[in-house]
């Protein structure tokens, strides 16, 4: 730690069984630190269980803007043993392990970590039969620990146990308040941080961002079936249906889903669903009929680690593979993968647009560990942005209309059909799942197959292919941190991107040559500037959560970029910045021992 | 001005098998929009895969061919971001009781104001006529190599016990009954189920024209006995109110299980089941958002927006970076 800016950041870890309360607890701590000035990024080592077993919850905090999970543990605070157990060898030295003797045997402890001994159990007993407070007892020590004002503790007890009878809160904070009185007495702060207390920042997750960004985007369609991580989603489209006009529908499958979505967007409504990879499977053939009848839809995949029922409740940006080849036969697709709660926020817009614009599926990849499983601030959110419905008209104009049918699949220079929704007088169409003509009418039947009617067929599937040319232009190219030239450059996507930003600290102040290319828009790619961008990099080395490096591969086969030097984590656990680190320095001393 | 059948009807070639009885339910289908009388650009007519799935190009309307047995699915997202679109969900007895039973089933939860109408005829036609979810244990319809080794569903039985607030049978040959059927399910407030007899005459040589026709069955003087008979004419009320006590609605529902049993020498057609005053979704979603119905999803972002229209920083303090208040 002492190679750090140890006086700007925070690393902290709360452990416990679920029911413990650990997550009201660490979001608690999460909004001490974010109204304390505070940059926060969180993370909840979480079970698929609602009792018992272990869970935690990380937090990083640092006077910068971070994203990442930060460099091991500062401040353990395990109310299990099983917490202790698992997390210790993490402490970071100049660091505090604050626990309750009767819960906790300490044993094989760096000397150098700083051991806090506070009886959260009987001061939490003062205040209620059970011990269900010691976690705010906790709280209270490590606010004494961190040397941050305990009155920001109390506030955020407040919010968090607001509506219940005042008592709770009371109590909450009294216990709070016994606890960060007793580690005050037995040392000073571990932290010399400058808080600001003039300035709070929210925190959000990306599934709560992406929702927003949605919202704001004009969406007021929304589809879902339950399934973790994506499930915050339609729960805060469900607690705010009424206030912003949302028509949630809880569908029976993420057949019904993915197809009553594409209904409402058809019928002309802003429509979007979100579901985890099993979820995507099953929406898979609707996705192509979306893009068959040309009709705009968002979908969201909030990847956690598979296959297959896989661990629900741990990340993976393993869906890569399966956003690329989604359903039956060649069809135009856009896929987007914000890095961050931020990102996800202001990806919502480009993606409606982006649907609308070319009548085509657009598909947003989160992943567990931004998505549900952590919390980051963000800044202030801008909600004035660009709403453009492309091509759907009121009126058809002259060449498009028979006098009531509507061209609706008309060939274009742009290959982009005016577009109407029903209702509209003199624009009826129907559009339709097998192949068809500028009318929509049917080649599939008495047609298919006659030699007037092969050049129709041809054309109508290279509009929609060549759609992709015209959508490149506006996919983002990969951002570029570090030194250019640097010998070694890290290749990253999506969420993984947090980490390796992270790590490209440490790995300067070592003195290493490494930069790193972040892509957060997937597909499809700009291959020419890509492969020209890349032409600059160093030794590549990939890092994504993934068994068979699916970006990398996505890079091979469309900008003919071959990479040969992998971190790949699919242990179901985020990347952490030492990770990248330590792979990064072992890369060097392969290169170097080559050179 | 009033609607005319040509109005209605498209001048694209028809492919169905002669004798089909699709021809059937597109008339009566189109018969009855035109008497009804309904502004057509408001009317979307939505179809699976299969012989059927093609009447959205013969019928004058705004019309999506979606997926095999994902018609309902699709139609409910359309109608719930218009609620002012008169929806007609069309299927197939393999598109809709088959494929499509889960959402079949689910819809009726709903009972979102709309019509589902399905062409019933025992097989799989368009891929060459495998049994389908309605034909009967050990029937064995002309493709079969072997008699039906599955049973058979009831569809009035299912719609009821989903909750479907409209349960009726026509068949595709009475074309006025079927017609009229189609009149009062549109007309209906909540979710109708049309199940409709249907013969395919490529496929099913067991339940032919001629055997609803009860060509095969004589009376003194030599006309045919049809097998289809209308049980409204018979008596049957449909009607369920919410005025009924229990019992009497209790008694209603086993006449009904009772009807949608007989086979074979009496086949019932009619109104078998309507509920009045069971709440649509629609009904449900404007109870929570009272503005729903004027200011419905399709509505509240119309062609030509180009800024942002719901100020959600007045959200939440939580959203913006600002001086703590602590």
């Amino acid at each position: 730690m002492s190679e750090k800016d140890s006086d700007a950041e925070i690393t902290l870890r709360l452990g416990a069984a679920a029911g413990d309360g650990i997550q009201s607890a660490g979001e608690m701590i999460m909004k001490v630190l974010s109204r304390s000035g505070m940059h926060v990024t969180t993370y909840n080592g979480n079970q698929s269980l609602i009792r018992g077993g272990h869970v935690w919850f990380h937090v990083h905090a640092s006077t910068k803007k971070i994203y990442s999970l930060g460099y091991g543990i500062d401040f353990l605070i395990p109310l299990t043993q099983l917490s202790y157990d698992q997390h210790f060898e993490k402490l970071n030295q100049g660091g505090a392990v604050i626990y309750d003797p009767v819960a906790v045997k300490i044993h094989d402890l760096d000397p150098k970590v700083m051991q806090i001994s506070v009886p959260l159990a009987d001061i939490a007993l003062k205040y209620d039969k059970r011990p269900i407070m010691k976690n705010t007892v906790a709280l209270g020590s490590l606010c004494a620990a961190i040397g941050v004002d305990i009155n920001v503790l109390s506030k955020a007890i407040q919010d968090q146990f607001g509506r219940k009878e005042p008592a709770v809160a009371e109590n909450n904070i009294k216990a709070a308040m016994d606890g960060y009185e007793m580690v005050k007495k037995q040392t000073r702060p571990l932290k010399n941080i400058q808080y600001n207390y003039s300035v709070r920042r929210p925190a959000m997750t990306a599934d709560y961002a992406l929702a927003l960004g949605a919202v704001a985007a004009g969406c007021r369609f929304y589809a879902a079936y339950p399934m973790s991580p994506a499930s915050p989603i339609v729960h805060w489209m469900a607690s705010h249906a009424k206030k912003l006009g949302i028509t949630v529908f809880l569908g029976e499958d993420e057949i019904s889903v993915m197809n009553a979505t594409i209904g409402a967007s058809y019928a002309g409504a802003r429509a979007m669903c979100a579901t985890s990879g099993g979820g995507f499977a099953l929406m898979q053939e609707a996705i192509g009929e979306a893009a068959m009848t040309e009709t705009p839809v968002v979908v969201v995949d909030v990847m956690r680690a598979g296959p297959s029922t896989g661990l629900p409740t741990k990340t993976s940006q393993g869906d890569l593979n399966m956003m690329l080849g989604i359903s039956q036969d060649d069809f135009p697709r856009v896929i987007l993968a914000p890095r961050n709660p931020e990102e996800s926020f202001y990806t919502a817009p480009r993606a409606f647009n982006l649907a609308e614009r070319y009548q085509v599926p657009v598909i947003i990849l989160l992943d567990f560990a931004i998505g549900d499983g952590g919390y980051s601030t963000v800044d202030n959110l801008n909600f004035a942005f660009e709403i453009d419905r492309g091509k759907l008209l009121s009126t058809p104009p002259p060449a498009y209309t028979n006098g009531y049918w509507f061209k609706r699949f008309a060939i274009t220079d742009d290959n982009i059909s005016p577009r109407s929704i029903p209702g509209t007088p003199d624009m009826m169409f129907v559009a339709k799942t097998d192949e068809h003509d500028e009318w929509g009418h049917d080649l599939s039947d008495v047609l298919a197959g006659l030699k007037e009617y092969l050049p129709i067929r041809r054309r109508m599937h290279e509009k929609r292919m060549k759609k992709l040319e015209e959508i490149k232009k506006e996919m983002k190219l990969p951002e570029i941190y570090g030194p250019s030239g640097a010998d070694i450059s890290i290749i990253t996507w999506g969420s993984s991107s947090n980490a390796v930003r992270e790590a490209l600290h440490e790995l300067h102040k070592k003195g290493v040559s490494v930069n790193s290319f972040e892509f957060s828009d997937i597909y499809p790619m700009q291959e020419d500037e890509v492969r020209k961008i890349l032409s600059t990099a160093g030794i590549m080395v990939d890092v994504e959560v993934n068994y068979s490096a699916q970006f990398a591969k996505l890079l091979k086969r469309e900008a003919g970029v071959e990479i040969n030097n992998f971190f790949l984590k699919y242990d179901g656990e985020p990347i952490y910045p030492e990770e990248v680190e330590k792979h990064i320095l072992a890369t060097r001393k392969e290169v170097h021992a080559i050179a | 001005m009033a609607l005319k059948l040509s109005d209605v009807r498209t001048d694209l070639f028809n492919d169905w098998c002669p004798g089909c009885g699709d021809f059937g339910i597109e008339a009566s289908l189109q018969m009855a929009l035109t008497e009804l009388g309904i502004d057509i650009n408001r009317v979307v007519l939505f179809s699976g895969i299969g012989c059927h799935g093609k009447i959205v190009h013969w019928t004058n309307t705004f019309g999506i061919h979606t997926l095999h047995g994902r018609t309902l699915a699709f139609a409910q997202g359309a109608k719930l971001a218009n609620p002012e679109l008169e929806v007609v969900a069309l299927g197939g007895d393999g598109d809709g009781y088959g494929i499509g039973a889960g959402h079949f089933v689910h819809a009726g939860r709903r009972n979102i104001d709309m019509t589902y109408i399905v062409h019933n005829n025992g097989v799989y036609g368009l891929t060459k006529g495998q049994a389908s979810p309605t034909q009967r244990l050990g029937e064995q319809t002309k493709s079969l190599p072997q008699p039906n080794i599955n049973n058979g569903i009831n569809p009035i039985i299912l719609a009821l016990s989903a909750g479907y607030t409209f349960i009726a049978r026509s068949y595709a040959f009475n074309t006025r009954h079927l017609k009229e059927t189609i009149k009062k399910a549109i007309a209906h407030k909540g979710l109708a189920l049309v199940d409709v007899l249907q013969p395919c005459p490529t496929y099913n040589d067991i339940e032919t024209k001629a055997w609803y026709d009860g060509e095969d069955r004589r009376d003194a003087s030599g006309r045919a006995v049809p097998r289809v008979y209308d049980v409204n004419m018979k008596g049957h009320d449909p009607l369920v109110s919410k005025e009924m006590d229990e019992d009497q609605v209790d008694k209603k529902i086993q006449h009904v299980f009772r009807l949608s049993k007989e086979w074979g020498d009496q086949i019932p057609i009619g109104i078998f089941y309507q509920e009045i005053g069971t709440p649509t979704f629609e009904d449900r979603i404007s109870a929570r958002i009272p503005s729903y119905l004027q200011n419905p999803p399709a509505k509240q972002i119309p062609p030509g927006t180009t800024k942002s229209t719901v100020e959600l920083e007045k959200l939440s303090s939580e959203l913006t970076v600002q001086a703590n208040n602590v």
